[in-house]
């Protein structure tokens, strides 16, 4: 049995042309030293990331990213473990209302939540804040983290929390000894893709953020708009860069796969 | 007064009835074993001792008292799952340690105990591990030594050796008989293995849809079926003009019932033959002595005691 015969080989080789080649060709336009975007060139130079530097608001809006993709999955996360071992144990009424409640967010279009979300903050008087960013954020990447988390208390025998009742364990004695530590990998998963959804998102927040909360891809869009110049392949570069090295490390701490897939490596 | 007692006790889950009216009286140091087939609510019977399902009808008292407004963290009993539900999490040491830890006995008490079991069920030096590590067999008496070691009021076993392989069977069987022996802690077990039940228990309570078809001491139990489905369910038999006669029972004798050998196995230690008479096809099991035996298509006369 060959499991990559010739056509599969060419099937992968084009795939991931596709998935690279675009990333590729912003990092080698990241190091040319025209004024515009030009490739292919035989010219290196660093000066757009040089450039970078004096762009403080870039760098500001990359940490506000940052925090509110940390913050939103977070509190995401916080939310989906009772809903899930709620979801995943017991048979109650408005069970597949409250499951489809979260999950709807994958299915309304960004566009619809980024001028629902406009008008809604301006009305209670988040327009343009953190706050109002954070909120909208959580409500995107809810489904992510509710998914993953309720894959793992799913595959979760009951039996287990049982075990530790019968010994003797009061209720917040098996959350936190037993129920919490054995869905963290589902919590960690979660998290990590929510974060990723939230770090991505641009066409709901480009209704939502005001200058001075301005996440990094919607000062990137908004810089686009006016500028043609290469000074957001470098800062792609970059965010290309921190990407690869934190794959690393978490691979080096925990796995990817075991991450990505959710799957709880103690195989039981 | 009996130590553990089901008055009654009945579990219907919507218009399904798991178990019907179960009376019985279990003594203290008892094993006692539920046998039966799938379905039969063995499962639902032990939940309901053990407090994770909700009796629909009846009582159970522990020492006399109300066991059902006890919570189940309070009951102050072993289990043994038949997934062993050890905590993936923790090292073989710290499952076993987990209970006494639960009723707040000192660090160096906790060492001490966990030893001594881990001891018991011969796996001192897997203290370290984690249960992923053990084999089915191992994982098994971690899970028995983690009910032990609280010393349990009652250990219930829920189908804890139907994931070994026969051999690994029979071994944990003649440990957890030997270890019950010694502790003397009151054991009910579940099971649908009939060889097991009779093996272990000293007494037997064959379930069918819910309800108790028989109680009794295994040889009891075997010898002298109360009804046709417990004397089915407990190993072959022949029904004989409305008797049930065990195989074994039968001998070739000079007269009797006339028939003829259809088939003849050698099992080794026993032959088992299939036998054609006037009263149907009758099966018999001769021990294997050496000597010569009937063959097929041989006549016969079969002659067996009136029990
Ligand atoms: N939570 C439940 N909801 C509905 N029906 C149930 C539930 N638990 C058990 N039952 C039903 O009750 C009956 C008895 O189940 P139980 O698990 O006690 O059987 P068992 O004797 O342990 O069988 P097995 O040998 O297969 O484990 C079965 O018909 C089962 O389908
Ligand atoms: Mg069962």
């Amino acid at each position: 049995m060959s499991r990559n015969g010739p056509l599969a080989l060419a099937y992968h080789a084009l795939f991931v042309t596709f998935m690279l080649a675009p990333i590729l060709v912003v990092c080698f336009v990241a190091f040319t030293p025209e004024g515009y975007l030009s490739f292919p060139t035989d010219r290196w130079s660093l000066r757009w990331f040089y450039a970078i530097g004096r762009y403080p608001e870039f760098i500001a809006a990359f940490w506000r990213s940052l925090w509110l993709g940390a913050l939103s999955s977070a509190i995401a996360v916080a939310l989906s473990v009772p809903a899930a071992l709620a979801i995943a144990r017991y048979r109650f009424r408005g069970r597949e209302a409250m499951t489809a409640l979260f999950m709807s967010p994958l299915m309304i279009p960004h566009v619809v939540l980024g001028v629902a979300f406009l008008r809604f903050f301006t009305q209670i008087g988040l327009g343009g804040t953190f706050t109002g960013l954070v909120l909208s954020h959580i409500v995107i990447v809810l489904p992510f983290a509710l998914r993953l988390t309720l894959a793992s208390a799913v595959g979760m025998d009951r039996a287990i929390e049982h075990a530790a009742i019968s010994l003797g364990a009061s209720d917040a004695t098996v959350l936190r000894r037993i129920t919490l530590p054995l869905v963290l990998p589902g919590l960690v998963s979660g998290w990590a893709l929510a974060f990723i959804n939230s770090f991505d998102e641009v066409t709901m927040t480009v209704f939502i953020a005001a200058p001075g909360t301005e996440t990094l891809p919607v000062r990137m869009f908004l810089y686009i708009q006016d500028n043609i110049d290469p000074l957001v392949t470098s800062v792609s570069a970059c965010v290309i860069a921190i990407t690869v090295l934190a794959l690393v490390a978490l691979d080096r701490a925990y796995g990817l796969e075991r991450l990505l897939v959710g799957r709880s490596g103690d195989g039981r | 007064m009996t130590f553990l007692a089901l008055e009654g006790l009945g579990k219907r889950f919507g218009s399904h009835v798991a178990v019907d009216g179960l009376t019985l009286g279990v003594e203290k140091g008892e094993f006692v074993s539920l046998l039966g087939p799938s379905g039969c609510g063995k499962t639902t019977t032990l939940q309901m001792i053990a407090g994770f399902v909700e009796p629909s009808a009846g009582a159970i008292r522990l020492e006399g008292r109300d066991l059902l407004a006890v919570k189940p963290a309070k009951r102050g009993l072993g289990i043994v799952f038949q997934s062993y539900a050890l905590f993936p999490h923790m090292t073989v040491a710290e499952n076993v340690a987990f209970g006494l830890e639960m009723q707040g006995v000192a660090a160096d008490e906790r060492r001490r105990r966990v030893g001594e079991t881990l001891e018991l069920v011969g796996l001192a030096a897997f203290s370290g591990r984690f249960p992923r590590q053990l084999s089915g067999g191992q994982q098994q008496r971690v899970a028995l030594a983690r009910a032990l070691v609280i010393r349990p009021r009652i250990l219930l076993l829920d189908e804890p050796l139907s994931n070994l392989d026969a051999k690994l069977r029979e071994e944990m069987q003649i440990e957890l008989r030997q270890i019950q022996r010694t502790l003397g802690t009151t054991t009910i077990l579940v099971t649908h293995d009939q060889a097991e039940a009779m093996a272990l228990s000293d007494r037997l309570v064959v379930m069918n849809q819910g309800r108790a078809e028989q109680v009794g001491p295994p040889h009891v139990v075997y010898e002298r079926p109360a009804t046709p489905f417990v004397a089915s369910f407990l190993g072959r038999t022949n029904l004989v003009a409305g008797e049930t006669v065990r195989p074994e029972k039968i001998v070739f004798a000079a007269t009797g019932l006339a028939g003829k050998v259809r088939t003849r196995i050698f099992q080794g230690n026993h032959w088992l033959y299939q036998v054609e008479t006037a009263s149907g096809l009758l099966t018999v099991i001769r021990q294997n002595s050496g000597e010569a035996m009937p063959g097929e298509g041989e006549q016969v006369h079969l002659a067996w005691g009136k029990a």
